[in-house]
């Protein structure tokens, strides 16, 4: 299982960077071909950039919950580990309704390869959230959260 | 709305009783925000869950936020292609010779810094692990050396580029352009203040100082760190001579921190290269990600007319737009202390909008203030990022520099006060140099 989730993480990663990467292209592209006669001034450059903007976010999200680095706030004492997990577990039900809603309401949608980033980010969240939730509470819980302001 | 299933009050009351009940059992902001939408979305007959994907679709669905990775890339690569080192020789060649020296370079540094990346922990971070082992040193106190640190970075979201007013543009619709020129002299402001705090410190406690550079010297490092100073006249330049809009001039920023860093000063290898961009994907995706649930919960505030509701009251007691100002900095100030500043400025933010728009507040006066305000939060507990991360640097607890830090933000809070009271330390700028893109 451990095996199978560190291919997940790195398939994760690498398609993270690729995007990342990628997003740069049609975004270059449209400044330049205002400014020079032999590229073209291609129609497709934002909504590509868009689409794989959207693919990084969710992507993105779901590493996220995997290295535990979406915030949450600090103010409250800390639940005993035992009602944390159960609380986890209900949290786990209710993505799983919400995943479960948009895939049936998906199905007959033009634009499913970029819809489709929904269910898979949600199908993963509840992977690793169970991970978390069966695994040994591996100390603070907030060590990895950073901001991007 | 009379034929929905819930009043405004009982909307309120499910969707923010919901929200403070999962922030309480520690589930992150950004799924407590979604998750706190699914009950009123799934009861109220006109609305399903489907929303929840539609909104969220409709704001990744963004040309402009696309900016937030460039620009957090570009800072990142900055940071890895040893252009840091670079500006922290100019910064000691211009204010090493005052009290305090150090620490007057640390904040001077923040402010070349925050011009050159939008992101205040990415400053706390890198200036942290620079600054504070040698501050306590060279006999600074540790308390005040964090204080320092953390206070200076919030320079990077007044000073552009800035990723808090890619977001504030991308769902406020405010222009950027007219943005970044009106941060520059509030930011600025705000850096003198520190240094004059600074300076007060280092003469009370007698803190060490640096000998003059000579003139040589402060030549050859201005040599050395002008190419990487380039970058935000790159960035605000090319935007006001509409070379690019500022997606695009992100995307620019990052291929010029690209060939700096991989080619003039050469200290970045492949791997680290990659590193930064994937840092960069994952730090955003996750802040961006944030953006989306807030814009649910705010879809569904104003849904309800709840934002109206609160705001009726408020319109009763006849506040003019200094009034009005300082209402929404204070509001802003007390949410920041909660909230990080993104999902802050899109509920807060669009909640507060028509407000300032019924007074008459001009909307980048409006912008300028509630980031401004929105930047304390930054160092104000619990919820205090910059303060958190330098306090993380040095492995003490946050209440240890919460004296300091509290000193350090009170001649802040004054500069916040003159941009609400004058509009024009923030608007003169963009008045005189892109009239169209204010009007």
């Amino acid at each position: 299982m451990n095996k199978f989730l560190r291919l997940i993480d790195d398939l994760l990663a690498f398609l993270l960077v690729f995007t990342l990467l990628l997003l740069l292209v049609p975004v270059c592209l449209q400044i330049f071909s205002r400014y020079t006669d032999f590229i073209p001034r291609y129609m497709w450059t934002e909504e590509m950039s868009r689409f794989f903007f959207i693919w990084l976010i969710m992507l993105g999200a779901t590493i996220g919950v995997r290295e535990k680095m979406h915030f949450d706030v600090d103010f409250l004492p800390k639940l005993s580990e035992r009602t944390n997990r159960a609380l986890l577990f209900l949290w786990g039900i209710e993505f799983t309704q919400f995943g479960w809603n948009q895939t049936s309401e998906l199905a007959d949608m033009p634009m499913w390869w970029i819809f489709i980033a929904w269910p898979i980010s949600g199908f993963l969240w509840i992977v690793f959230l169970l991970h978390h939730m069966f695994s040994a509470s591996d100390g603070d819980e907030s060590a990895n959260q950073e901001s991007v302001v | 709305m009379t034929s929905a299933l819930f009043s405004p009050g009982m909307a309120a009351l499910i969707l923010f009783g919901g929200f403070f009940f999962l922030l309480a059992i520690r589930v992150p902001v950004a799924f407590a925000l979604g998750l706190a939408s699914l009950p009123v979305l799934v009861l109220e007959p006109r609305l399903s869950p489907m929303v929840l994907f539609n909104e969220t679709f409709k704001t990744y669905n963004s040309f402009i936020l696309l900016a937030v990775p460039f620009f957090l890339l570009t800072a990142n690569l900055m940071n890895a292609g040893g252009i840091t080192d670079r500006m922290m020789r100019l910064s000691r060649a211009l204010v090493g010779h005052f009290p305090g020296g150090l620490a007057q370079i640390n904040v001077l540094l923040s402010v070349f810094f925050a011009g050159i990346s939008g992101s205040a922990s990415a400053d706390a971070a890198g200036q942290g692990k620079l600054f504070i082992e040698a501050q306590v040193k060279e006999g600074y106190d540790l308390s005040f050396s964090i204080a320092v640190t953390a206070v200076s970075a919030v320079l990077a979201v007044i000073i552009p580029p800035s990723i808090l007013m890619v977001v504030w543009g991308g769902v406020i619709s405010t222009s950027i352009g007219a943005m970044y020129l009106a941060g520059i002299v509030p930011g600025l402001l705000l850096g003198l203040a520190q240094m004059a705090t600074v300076h007060a410190y280092a003469v009370r406690r007698n803190y060490p100082v640096y000998p003059r550079a000579d003139f040589a010297e402060l030549v050859k490092s201005a040599g050395v760190a002008i190419p990487a100073l380039m970058t935000p006249l790159i960035i605000v330049g090319g935007i006001l001579l509409g070379w690019f809009t500022a997606t695009e001039s992100a995307a620019a920023a990052v291929l010029y921190a690209a060939l700096l860093s991989l080619f003039f000063y050469r200290e970045m290898g492949f791997k680290q290269f990659i590193a930064a961009v994937l840092d960069s994907g994952k730090l955003s995706a996750v802040a961006l990600f944030c953006v989306g649930t807030a814009s649910v919960f705010g879809w569904l505030l104003a849904y309800y007319q709840i934002p109206k509701a609160l705001l009726s009251n408020v319109q009763t007691w006849g506040m003019g737009v200094i009034g009005v100002g300082l209402f929404i900095a204070a509001a802003f100030l007390v949410v920041g202390c909660f909230l990080d500043a993104i999902p802050a400025i899109i509920i807060v933010g669009t909640t507060l909008q028509p407000l300032a728009q019924s007074v008459g507040m001009h909307p980048v006066h409006f912008a300028i203030v509630g980031i401004l305000a929105l930047a304390f939060g930054l160092v104000t507990p619990p919820y205090g990022m910059c303060l958190m991360i330098a306090c993380a640097v040095a492995k003490v607890p946050l209440r240890f520099a919460l004296k300091d830090t509290m000193i350090m933000v009170v001649p802040m809070l004054f500069v916040l006060l003159g941009v609400i009271v004058f509009p024009e330390i923030a608007l003169f700028l963009p008045r005189l140099f892109s009239p169209e893109m204010i009007n």
